[in-house]
């Protein structure tokens, strides 16, 4: 089960709207960190992710082991939420 | 009745495994998971009980072995599911809830046709990624594909339309109704509308595939916020391709649009490339290879056609709008017919080759690829639908 959820995301993209949207229909709180209003963060989500995209959602684990998922991909985001 | 234990053995880079976890997620069901490829013994223990048979995903679900299950196979063995109740049969299923699906919704679902979308990507399509849409009527000021997308979205819940985040693995006419294979079980439908839509076509270079998302991108507004400062490659001459990079300038230093022959964008567009002195454009340039150091991009290599001549550009990243591809992957399987480019052929009234399926949109063969062509195609698939409903 997931501790806590975080997300970084950017003001035009359209697949984390749909990482925000699919998490509130399960029921899932998560923080955002939009790019957009905090740019000197982007660093932070490359080092995460190793990728240079959004989203890029880091869910805690309740043994604070994390899991990163890069992209709107259901098939990882959710085991990685259950 | 008490769920029966359920253990797994998959792999990470396993496209099925990951859909049965899927499944498993989805029904909220608990699962003993094993990586045959990073968990000591795994692959040893699922072989034993294979009997040396090494598909996967291998499921146990109690006393029962299955290897690669179809969603119907894990229903049945989990008894989750009837397969077939008259409650479980829509009007229509829509695949996909791009602009041409969400208009063929608000027509359906107004004519109070039971209507549900399936998406596995994101709700508006690839429109909704689309930084600036300023062609479509009735916007004198444009309106942001983020926005247009939710617009349609609202539209069509408005009247009742259901949209699921699930994906439609396979289609086939059975027992007078379509049958669809999801990552949800099977669904039954009287008529099945495919929008599915198109996506950006990847280039075939070297150093494509190692770079992708650190350096090489296909969605300028996902990652152009990596790029702030920066110097970027922009690969295409067509609308998309100088619409992204005019939108990639608000955070990059210098883009360089590199185009095969001639810019082939609106004259609308053009006039605004011309005045963006962020922006230079390359014509008649072929784009040949991806060079970076491992973690990063560094360069892309051309060749000049006029002189056959290699040029280098140094870049930070590379963005590729090089055309379009139709979404119809899960298709190849069924009785639907292509054409040779791989969109899906229609008769006059928009019906494929499986009776009671329909096909609309940027993935039909003879699509104009415009949102608002789209959306008309939507229309209109919605009243043929209609039509054979009444008739069937």
């Amino acid at each position: 089960m997931a501790k806590d959820i975080t997300i970084y995301t950017t003001n035009t993209c359209a697949y984390c709207v749909m990482v925000k949207k699919w998490l509130g229909v399960k029921g899932f709180s998560y923080n955002e960190v939009n790019l957009d209003e905090h740019p000197e963060r982007a660093q932070e989500a490359l080092a995460i992710s190793g990728q240079l995209a959004v989203p890029v959602t880091v869910i805690t684990k309740e043994d604070d082991s994390q899991e990163v998922v890069v992209g709107y991909n259901l098939a990882k985001l959710a085991p990685a939420v259950a | 009745m008490a769920t029966p234990k359920i253990v797994y053995y998959g792999a990470d880079w396993c496209a099925d495994c990951h859909m049965a976890k899927t499944y498993f997620a989805r029904h909220e069901l608990s699962y003993e998971a094993h990586d045959i490829d990073h968990e000591p013994g795994a692959k040893e223990a699922m072989l034993a009980i294979t009997g040396g048979s090494s598909a996967i995903p291998t499921i146990i679900i109690g006393d029962v072995i299955m290897q690669e299950p179809t969603a119907a196979q894990l229903d049945k063995a989990l008894e989750l599911k009837p397969s077939l109740e008259q409650s479980n049969i829509q009007d229509v299923i829509m695949v996909g809830a791009g602009p041409t699906a969400l208009a063929a919704a608000i027509y359906t679902t107004r004519e109070d046709i039971d209507t549900v979308l399936y998406e596995k990507g994101v709700i508006g399509g690839l429109a909704a990624t689309t930084d600036w849409v300023d062609n479509y009527p009735g916007f004198p000021d444009g309106i942001s594909g983020l926005d247009l997308a939710e617009n349609l979205r609202k539209q069509a819940e408005r009247f009742g339309a259901k949209i699921e985040l699930g994906e439609v693995l396979d289609i086939a006419h059975e027992d007078g109704l379509v049958k669809l294979s999801t990552t949800d079980g099977d669904r039954y439908a009287k008529a099945v509308l495919i929008a599915t839509g198109s996506d950006y076509k990847r280039m075939g270079i070297p150093g494509e595939d190692t770079y992708y998302a650190r350096g090489v991108h296909y969605c300028a507004t996902c990652d152009g916020a990596f790029y702030r400062d920066k110097k970027i490659v922009v690969v295409g001459g067509g609308n998309s391709a100088v619409q992204e990079a005019l939108f990639l300038t608000r955070f990059a230093s210098h883009i360089d649009l590199l185009v095969r022959s001639e810019l082939r964008a609106s004259e609308v567009l053009i006039h605004q490339l011309e005045k963006n002195d962020k922006i230079t454009v390359h014509l008649g340039v072929t784009t040949d290879e991806i060079i970076g150091d491992g973690a990063k991009v560094e360069k892309v290599v051309c060749t000049r056609a006029a002189t056959g001549k290699k040029v280098d550009f140094v870049t930070d990243g590379v963005f590729v709008f090089i055309g379009l591809k139709p979404n119809t992957g899960f298709l190849r399987q069924t009785e639907i017919e292509f054409d040779e480019i791989g969109f899906i052929k229609t008769n006059e009234k928009l019906e494929t080759a499986i009776k009671g399926v329909f096909a609309a949109g940027d993935v039909r063969s003879g699509a104009t690829m415009q949102i608002a062509s789209a959306v008309g195609e939507g229309a209109t698939a919605a009243l043929r639908i209609r039509e054979y409903l009444q008739h069937s």
